[in-house]
């Protein structure tokens, strides 16, 4: 029943809000080319897909953040495991990770592309730096933050090192890691498209590529249609995966309210 | 005593420990024999040490002096020395009530997995929670969590279990029928137990031997409970053992001030 109201209110959110769009379009207070109406961006939707091919471009997106997002995090669970190992390691990674992850993604371009070249890699190196440091931080916060009776019940029960972290440390932080994969997902998006419009136009084809190309045929329509394909792989993931994941591992074992 | 004819199974000699930020020294030279089917109950105020003395034997602290524990020196957690804390949260939630178990079965070495859950499930059933094996760890009752950490203690072959405070957060009711339950797994299994409490019936009820700690840590009077069990108020010499350790526990409170 909760949960009905809630699904109500979200799509009587969304219907609200095109209502209000469609209303400030018919005022025509901006030039329609600038400020296109649902319907247009609908259609340019569809245009996009069947005749402009939208959708190779995302497939291709989307394998470059995959492989970026899935380094990141491998290499943040790494490093943050060796952190909770060694104490020394752990200073200096922490030290690195404040570095980097200030450092915007777009101020990197210049070397990932004198370095890796234009293509391919310097777009998973742009998602990977994205994705590594934020995730980095909240698997060190969820290590840090693991009760020390776990610790204590494992070690009492003769786990080695190695397996108190992957049995004890890893499952007790999950909520964490989890909530760093969540802020990952994001942040690798942002990398991903920079990099693409940066390249735009070289050889990498992608959905910031594709963003730009319509920049410069004036296709605001065109942009906006793209930018509701990257909401809805948004809310696939969202719903489709990380609630599912979610609901079946640590809300069922109670650790969140 | 007359317990000389056995060698004791954990053995202490002249155990002190202070931590290194403090001047005041929490054991000051602590002597004790704990013999195969012991019981016995530690019996001190709050802040007395007795928990440091139980966090020392399950080798959670370092110390000064020796620790034996069937001959070997205690340096770090073992299996032979299982503690049972009084958090609840001693078990992993991300594992099933049996898992908690076979887990730590398979930690401590034993490979067969099938093996393993039926020794799981057979110790279930001695702490009548069979019917919850599949149950996670927050769909239980705190009495629940408890009688499967001792569970799993007692499936892991542990020679001592130690015990602090494990009834301490229960109802009064869920107390006591907690000590019966233990006494009489106690009474089938031969298992040596050191059982913390500042509960002068709990100590009557459930010990053997009782040690009195004072509040600077030492040993204040070592005796045998010779009362039959199971104990109530109405036993026999049940009044008269309650009300001399009353009074040394009251002395306690009176030197304090």
């Amino acid at each position: 029943m909760k949960k009905n109201i809630r699904l109500i209110a979200q799509i009587l959110f969304v219907i609200a809000f095109l209502i209000l769009w469609q209303i400030l379009y018919s005022l025509q207070i901006w030039p329609p080319l600038l400020f296109p109406s649902p319907g247009m961006i609908a259609e340019a939707f569809v245009k996009a897909f069947t005749s402009k091919g939208l959708g190779p471009m995302i497939l291709h997106s989307l394998r470059l953040l995959l492989i970026g997002l899935l380094l990141g995090v491998s290499v943040a669970l790494l490093l943050s495991a060796l952190s909770a190992i060694n104490e020394v390691f752990a200073a200096i990674y922490n030290m690195i990770v404040s570095m980097f992850d200030l450092i915007p993604g777009i101020a990197l371009i210049p070397v990932a592309i004198l370095w890796l070249g234009i293509g391919d890699g310097a777009i998973i190196f742009m998602v990977f730096h994205s994705v590594v440091w934020p995730m980095s931080r909240s698997i060190i916060n969820g290590f840090n933050s693991v009760p020390n009776i776990y610790l204590e019940v494992g070690q009492n029960i003769g786990l080695n090192r190695i397996r108190l972290i992957l049995g004890v440390f890893i499952p007790a932080a999950l909520p964490h890691i989890f909530s760093g994969l969540k802020v990952g997902w994001a942040r690798a998006w942002r990398g991903l498209i920079s990099a693409e419009m940066v390249f735009g136009g070289g050889t990498a084809l992608g959905i910031g590529y594709y963003i730009t190309d319509r920049r410069t045929n004036l296709d605001v329509a065109g942009i906006f249609a793209t930018i509701i394909a990257i909401i809805l792989i948004g809310l696939v993931v969202e719903y489709g995966i990380f609630m599912v994941i979610e609901k079946n591992t640590f809300s069922k074992w109670g650790m969140t309210r | 005593m007359t317990e000389e004819k056995k060698t004791p199974i954990l053995r202490i000699r002249s155990l002190t420990k202070q931590y290194d930020n403090s001047q005041r020294v929490i054991l000051p030279r602590i002597d004790l024999d704990v013999y195969p089917e012991d019981f016995l109950c530690i019996l001190g105020p709050s802040g007395c040490g007795k928990s440091t003395l139980i966090r020392c034997i399950a080798g959670f602290e370092d110390y000064e002096g020796t620790i034996e524990s069937n001959g070997r020196i205690v340096k770090k957690p073992g299996t032979d020395r299982i503690m049972v804390f009084q958090d609840f949260n001693q078990l992993f939630p991300w594992k099933t009530v049996v898992n908690n178990i076979t887990y730590a079965l398979k930690a401590s070495g034993m490979a067969d997995k099938k093996a393993r859950i039926a020794k799981a499930e057979k110790y279930l059933k001695k702490v009548n929670l069979f019917d919850y094996k599949d149950y996670y760890p927050h769909q239980l009752s705190g009495g629940m969590k408890q009688r499967v950490a001792i569970a799993r203690g007692m499936a892991l072959g542990s020679s001592i279990i130690l015990m602090d405070e494990p009834f301490a957060a229960l109802d009064a009711m869920t107390r006591n029928r907690m000590q019966s339950e233990l006494l009489h797994i106690k009474e089938k299994e031969s298992m040596t137990v050191v059982f913390i409490t500042h509960n002068i019936q709990e100590a009557i009820s459930l010990g053997n031997r009782i040690m009195v700690m004072s509040r600077n840590g030492e040993v204040k009077e070592h005796l045998y409970n010779t009362l039959e069990k199971p104990v109530t108020p109405a036993t026999p010499g049940y009044g008269a053992l309650w009300k001399h350790l009353n009074d040394l526990l009251t002395e306690e409170r009176a030197d304090d001030k």
